[in-house]
């Protein structure tokens, strides 16, 4: 370990060190900490100026209420859930799918077209944002969630694949061979084998790869147009043109948007993280 | 018909040859063991068998039938790998089951195929743990219990026991006979370990660099090695080698020098392949050099006591003796290797003179061949 | 089942599995990025046909002044962003501790990372409101009048940028948490033994160790900063005046806004030029890593 442990036996300094990392953690998190203060302020106390006092009257429930049935976040939340889920199912299948023959068929070509899906996925999305859209215009799927359904499987895929890939590789190369000699054919082993195997592989490429399309804009402001299929991103921004000096209500509308992907990290978190690192580290 | 034939098998990995024209016949019911140093080809030639890795030339022939395109699970082996590869999530009974479910045969068979193999490997208390809560050896029961209820052919095993600690691996050595005995199966056995090999082998098949050096008995591998290389390989400790000029060549006789040795003349020689002037090798193993030898026909060379371990029953001595130098020794040095066959109090510093048989020393030639006839091979 | 199938499956299946995930990867992201190369050659409006005009794009690119604040922008950007690894790490060194309730803590360290792009935006603009953002605030303690940083053309995209490096410093600070779990902790211990201590173990036996993951934080952060896009669309809109654009923004307004596609492709082919660049290098850096640890 570096640092050195602080040993157990220093209850001074340990607490001191928490405090201090506590401190720490809250200026860290100030700005945030302010929008959530602000989403429970009410609009008066707004108008009356104080932005940083603490409020005399708390509206948490007036404000959440207000976003709920005076804006079109609900509606897209909706939209929001309906693009990330079917996105991250499809990601999940067709990167276990490339993932594991990447992994452990070799042929001629294959780290070549490991090296596309890598480098691919690196690519500033700007770069392809003309083509994408036209073909989905072309398609008749502008302006519908199956556009940004099929953008997000096939971007994802890139980092996906490049994340199965590693993890189905780094399982134990005797096990596939096992497979091979007791006659079990490549689907058989997919799924007798694999699928077990990658189990916790699969959780932690789902928490990353909802967060990465839950948290999209640039996507959702380039596919669509119309609120009935707009993304909770795209609707936020929207939301602040409308409501400009009504502070609290973005804040709470703000919070509701980061909600999501912060509660899936806290309940997910090593997954979170082991995934992140496996992802960008055993590249 | 030979239970596995290989003929004129080819394998390179890029520009590497791992395997160069390997032919090899397999009898039925036979125990054969493939060693050698590590990098010689022996897991590759064993997975080539078993089609896991494609051969760039050659056939396979397994019972009579080419297989050389065959998938391995259609070619009636079956595989126990080096970390027993059981699947981490799937109890006992399903790891030994898997073969057959992956073949859909009727459950009751997979049931009773199963049984039986955890009859015989007395596991039928095992069959609902999983791969995690087994002892080491109890893995490598369950991965050979594996191999049984598929009632393959041929068995193929790729050094099943380097991962046990020592007391382990000789009890699964012992059960890995028996299991021979009793199922009758032809058995393909990789090792690096020569004791394994001379223990549990009907035959050795010694392989360097890609090639088959010698195939044989073991006992008529180790009282006639092929070449230098298989005299040098088999045997702990190793053979003591020594470089020599031929001084004269006769017919089928020849008569070498060596610095610190008197002249030697060696009998019986296959002369063609080298001529006078020409380097040669002198082996002679440690348990044939003699400590101050009372027959006086010996060649004799003198030498000080480097370093002595006392193994229990046997001595094994290093020895000093300069100007005679080993080449190759075990221990690096120039030192000689001798093994006495009692606990002995001779000590370090000690000066002995050393001497040998004649007939107990091997010539290899400037080839590596071996140029002495035939020695007797002790009967069993 | 017929002979010729067992004896191809092992291939066939494999090719099948592969299929779709390349197809639609192929075609949705490969092909478009290159298919942008082939319209940036053009002139158009996005939906009539497009007109061949050959490098004429590039040569109007240029001469564009604008093209050459939003590519001194990207540079801010970078050099900004550049911040996010050695923060990362003095963040992780602070935190890697094992006590009750540090996981938790860490755990609210890695929150920005987690928020939408648009979220930060938001929760920045409010940062840097003039009239009663939290810099107001930092200001007025001190008796001074904050500055309006984002109608600022000077400061704009240094704004901007500081506020898109708070979730990449979480995310550099996640990578060298997990490269400190990974130390060896002999060497540690090694270097105890040997007398070295505080700055000088970190110098010569925590850091040589963390160079693999050093060089991912650095590529990850430079191919983020390349990326930029959403915060500059959320805060300022490019502006004030486009002086608080970058490639990326530059690119989407030259085609939705003035239906300039052909050029808006130019810029993303020059955008394009400069990450392949980039990524070549990374993963060349990638390949070197991996072989060397087999």
């Amino acid at each position: 370990m570096y640092p050195r442990p602080i040993p157990e036996d220093a209850r001074v300094q340990r607490a001191l060190y928490l405090g201090g990392v506590a401190l720490v953690v809250i200026l860290w998190l100030l700005p945030l900490l302010a929008v959530m203060l602000t989403s429970i302020r009410s609009n008066e106390e707004l108008m009356a100026g104080n932005y940083w006092g603490w409020p005399q009257k708390f509206s948490l429930i007036e404000n959440y209420k207000a976003v709920f049935e005076q804006t079109a976040m609900l509606r897209f939340f909706l939209n929001s859930l309906l693009i990330t889920i079917p996105s991250v199912i499809g990601v999940l299948i067709l990167s276990t799918l490339t993932g594991f023959v990447l992994s452990r068929y070799p042929f001629c070509g294959s780290n070549l077209i490991f090296a596309l899906f890598v480098g691919g996925n690196f690519l500033p999305a700007q770069i392809m944002m003309i083509p994408v859209r036209d073909l989905m215009v072309r398609l008749g799927l502008y302006d519908t969630v199956y556009a940004l359904i099929i953008f997000h499987i096939a971007f994802q895929t890139g980092f996906a694949t490049l994340f199965m890939r590693n993890f189905i590789a780094a399982l134990p190369g005797e096990l596939f061979q096992a497979a091979r000699a007791e006659g079990a054919s490549p689907f058989q082993t997919l799924r007798h084998v694999v699928l077990p195997l990658v189990r916790p592989a699969l959780a932690a490429l789902a928490i990353l790869t909802f967060t990465f399309v839950w948290n999209d804009y640039f996507w959702a402001i380039v596919l669509t147009q119309s609120d009935a299929v707009k993304p909770v991103t795209a609707g936020l921004n929207n939301l602040r043109g409308e409501w400009t000096s009504a502070w609290n209500i973005v804040s709470a509308a703000t919070i509701f948007v980061a909600l999501p992907p912060v509660v899936m990290f806290f309940m997910m978190q090593k997954h979170f993280v082991a995934g992140l690192t496996m992802g960008a580290v055993k590249g | 018909m030979s239970s596995v034939e290989l003929r004129k098998v080819d394998k390179h990995y890029g520009s590497y040859h791992a395997l160069k024209t390997v032919d090899l016949k397999i009898e039925k019911g036979e125990f054969v063991v493939m060693v050698g140093p590590s990098g010689c080809g022996k897991s590759t030639l064993l997975k080539t068998i078993a089609g896991l890795e494609a051969i760039n030339s050659g056939q396979i022939v397994i019972n009579g039938r080419d297989v050389t395109r065959e998938e391995p699970g259609d070619r009636g082996i079956a595989m126990v790998f080096q970390s027993y590869a059981l699947y981490p999530h799937m109890t006992v009974a399903e790891n030994m089951g898997f073969g057959l479910r992956m073949a859909k045969r009727p459950r009751t068979e997979i049931e009773a195929a199963v049984k039986r193999a955890a009859r015989i490997l007395r596991l039928e208390e095992q069959l609902d743990k999983r791969p995690k809560q087994l002892s080491g050896g109890q893995r490598q029961r369950v991965a050979i219990g594996r191999a049984i209820t598929r009632s393959p052919e041929v068995f193929l095993f790729d050094e099943p026991l380097s991962n046990l600690d020592a007391a382990l691996r000789t009890q699964m050595r012992v059960e890995l006979s028996g299991l021979h005995a009793q199922l009758g199966s032809t058995m393909i056995y990789v090792t690096h370990d020569q004791v394994e090999a001379m223990t549990m082998a009907d035959r050795i098949v010694i392989l360097n660099k890609g090639r088959i050096e010698q195939v044989g008995s073991p006992l008529e591998l180790y009282a006639n090695p092929a070449n230098i290389f298989v005299a040098g390989f088999l045997g702990a400790p190793r053979m003591n080698f020594i470089e020599a000029k031929a001084v004269s060549v006769e017919e089928s006789a020849v008569s070498v020098a060596a610095a610190g040795l008197p002249a030697l003349s060696f009998g019986g020689i296959d002369v063609g392949g080298f001529s006078a002037g020409d380097t040669l090798t002198i082996g002679i193993r440690p348990e044939a050099l003699h400590v101050e030898p009372s027959n006086r026909a010996m060649p004799v060379f003198s030498s000080r006591v480097r370093l002595v371990e006392q193994l229990g029953r046997e001595t094994v001595l290093y020895v000093d003796a300069s100007p005679l130098q080993a080449t190759n020794s075990d221990s690096g040095t120039g030192n000689f290797t001798l093994q006495l066959n009692k606990v002995s109090a001779i000590g370090v510093g000690a000066t002995l003179q050393v001497g040998f048989e004649i007939g107990d020393a091997y010539l290899f030639g400037p080839d590596g061949r071996t140029l002495t006839p035939r020695k007797p091979v002790a009967s069993t | 089942m017929s002979r010729l199938w067992r004896r191809n499956r092992h291939w066939v299946t494999p090719a099948l599995f592969l299929l779709p995930g390349l197809i639609l990867f192929g075609t949705v992201i490969l092909a478009a990025s290159i298919e942008t190369v082939w319209i940036s050659l053009h002139d158009w409006d996005g939906i009539g046909a497009k007109a061949w005009v050959g490098l004429a794009n590039y040569v109007e690119l240029v001469d564009d002044p604008q093209f050459y604040v939003s590519l001194k922008n990207n540079v801010i950007w970078l050099l900004i962003f550049m911040l996010a690894p050695p923060i990362g790490l003095a963040l992780a060194l602070i935190v890697n501790q094992r006590i009750r309730g540090m996981r938790f803590l860490k755990s609210l360290f890695f929150v920005p990372l987690v928020l939408a792009t648009v979220t930060v935006g938001v929760v920045f603009g409010w940062v840097y409101d003039p009239n009663f953002g939290l810099l107001q605030l930092v200001f007025s303690a001190f008796g001074a009048t904050a500055p309006a940083l984002l109608s600022d053309e000077t400061f704009v995209t240094f704004a901007v940028a500081a506020a898109a490096l708070w979730p990449q410093i979480a995310f550099c600070m996640i990578l060298f948490l997990a490269g400190l779990n990974s130390l060896n902790d002999d060497l540690i211990a090694a270097g105890r033994v040997d007398g070295a201590r505080g700055w000088r173990m970190l110098r010569h036996v925590v850091l040589p160790q963390l160079s693999q993951v050093g060089f991912i934080a650095i590529a990850v952060t430079v191919i983020g900063a390349l990326r930029s896009f959403d915060m500059i669309a959320v805060m300022t809109s490019g502006g004030p005046y486009g002086s608080s654009t970058v490639l990326a923004y530059q690119m989407y307004q030259e085609s939705i806004f003035s239906y300039r596609f052909g050029y808006g492709a130019a810029i993303a082919t020059v955008l394009f030029v400069i990450m392949i660049v980039f990524i070549a290098w990374y993963l060349n850096g990638l390949i070197k890593a991996e072989r060397s640890n087999v």
